[in-house]
């Protein structure tokens, strides 16, 4: 880097950045530049993967509580009994031995932007790790439930682990006239497809159980179906016709655990017999110092996805808000978290070396989403660096513009779709941490 | 699509990249991010797992069936990811894509 011009100075994004990344720069010969990453999902997995594939010289630690990663995506499958946790248990093995990335188990407790230090919580006490760049990956954090919510009774099931399991076995106790009540969370939320596909496959699980009178109620904090209204639309009405109880606008007034009973603006249920209650959501914790919207995700530049003002420390995956054409955000999945991780990646090393972020990005998102354990939906949306507009199409900025965005056509949705699944699945596993 | 063996714009760069590639430097080749975006469902690298191993294939065949996708009738989940992606930059990813290890599916 032989100067740092005005243009890279602003994409930087401050004086904090430029101290950070300046001496580097200089010596980038020698010394490799270090790059801490928070949360080993498929977001900080794949940053980590990246990073080490494209950065050359540049030394990784990924930090995360977990021994392994447990995926989301397809956990609704450990639900319903068709797949085992194993399927969905991520080793970080390959990170470590194929991109030499240095795994630590530990939380991420505390950042000090000024002196770029980040503290971490582990088995042998409180540790700091200086970094030149800081990327957080942490996923979504619950916002407070309104009444007593105990997860340990009425599970959400939307981080994957022990959560998962505690919801397969209260739906493997359901019989004869039970209900599943669930809640569907305010946009936005991880996984907009998810909540309707669980309510897809739970309804799907009780009638191959051949339980009479069994059903399962949906509670949508929405005015709609939030992804994929055709497919869905078709399952609740048709597929799953006198399975699926749909009510939309069901603001969640209050819940009590311990009667598993819940009240909404649209419907009360008392004493289900499974309440699995899906809470609004909001930024990770550890992102808590950092600039927040009002929906509580933290905003990023689209390029690089720094932090305003924090031009070294970078928010990626469902806990970042990406500046986006009003009405068509960005989801928040982790096919996505992937992809923002690439763009990532490649502004970090672009920096690193003494250059500015690439602007031809583009970023996407595909996923199956299962109808019944033998036919599957698909979703595909597609974004692009350039203009963004208001709902009356003028231009409010820059960001990531939707430009495509579809569903599986009705005669999509079958066994193929579901095949198809798998093969996703398996690929954005080995993308992200193999 | 055999029959259409010539790219509808000249293939430029492609030495240039593979020669880049080769060097394994930190320095980023043109494509190669754009390229990353099909590894989600292709594979690190487009050669898998997951969907039609996509690296080392012919990068005007693979640009004339990726522009195919773009145009036509919604069939498949390519024929929208397609059209996610301006003609030169689906041009970018096929060149990229064209000089990666690999024999491409067909």
């Amino acid at each position: 880097m032989n100067t740092l011009n005005r243009r890279q100075f602003l994409k930087l994004g401050g004086a904090a950045s430029l101290l950070a990344a300046l001496p580097k720069a200089v010596g980038a010969a020698t010394t490799p530049a270090r790059v801490v990453v928070v949360g080993g999902g498929f977001g900080g997995a794949t940053v980590a993967k990246y990073l080490r594939m494209w950065g050359g010289n540049v030394s990784v630690i990924l930090v995360d509580p977990n021994p392994s990663h447990l995926s989301c995506i397809l956990s609704n499958m450990v639900v319903v009994g068709t797949l085992g946790m194993s399927r969905i248990t991520i080793s970080y093995d390959s990170l470590k031995a194929r991109h030499g990335v240095n795994v630590v188990q530990g939380k991420a407790v505390g950042i000090d932007p000024a002196g770029n230090r980040l503290t971490i919580s582990t088995s042998s006490g409180n540790k700091t790790l200086d970094y030149d760049h800081l990327v957080l990956s942490p996923g979504i954090d619950f916002a407070p439930a309104p009444g007593v919510w105990d997860p340990s009774l009425t599970p959400h099931a939307w981080q994957a682990g022990a959560q998962t399991t505690l919801l397969k076995n209260q739906l493997a106790a359901m019989r004869n006239y039970d209900k599943f009540v669930m809640t569907v969370p305010k946009s936005p939320y991880r996984c907009p497809p998810g909540p309707y596909e669980r309510a897809c496959v739970v309804a799907d699980y009780l009638k191959r159980k051949g339980y009479y009178g069994a059903k399962v109620i949906v509670l949508d904090a929405n005015a709609g179906i939030q992804a994929e209204p055709e497919a869905f639309s078709h399952a609740f009405n048709v597929t799953h016709k006198g399975m699926i109880e749909y009510h939309t606008s069901a603001t969640v007034q209050s819940i009590d655990s311990k009667t598993r009973s819940i009240a909404t603006s649209a419907l009360n249920v008392s004493n289900a017999k499974v309440l699995n209650y899906i809470p609004n959501q909001v930024a990770g914790g550890i992102t808590a110092g950092l600039p927040h919207n009002a929906t509580g995700f933290v905003p990023v530049d689209p390029l690089t996805y720094a932090v305003q003002g924090y031009g070294n420390i970078h928010v990626i995956g469902d806990a970042c808000a990406v500046p986006s054409s009003e009405g068509k955000a960005v989801p928040k999945s982790g096919h996505m978290a992937n992809s923002e991780a690439k763009v990532c990646a490649d502004a970090i090393v672009r920096t690193l070396a003494g250059g500015t972020p690439d602007e031809n990005v583009t970023t996407n998102s595909a996923c199956y989403s299962p109808i019944t354990n033998k036919s599957a939906s698909w979703l595909s949306a597609n974004f692009n660096y350039g203009d963004i507009y208001n709902s009356k199409g003028e231009v409010i900025g820059k960001g990531m513009h939707r430009v495509d965005l579809g569903e599986a056509p009705a005669e999509r949705v079958n066994g193929d779709s579901y095949q198809d699944m798998y093969t996703w699945a398996e690929a954005l596993f080995s993308d992200s941490f193999m | 699509m055999k029959t259409l063996s010539f790219p509808m714009r000249p293939l430029t760069g492609g030495l240039l990249i593979a020669v880049a590639a080769l060097a394994g430097t930190a320095h980023a080749e043109p494509g190669r991010l754009l390229a990353a975006q099909c590894a989600q469902c292709h594979g690190t690298n487009g050669a898998g797992p997951g969907f039609d191993s996509i690296a080392g294939k012919n990068a005007g065949e693979l640009y004339h069936e990726l522009v195919e996708m773009k145009y036509r009738p919604i069939e498949s989940i390519m024929d929208r990811q397609a059209r996610g992606y301006t003609e030169d930059q689906l041009l970018q990813i096929s060149n990229y894509l064209s000089t990666l290890p690999g024999g491409g599916d067909d």
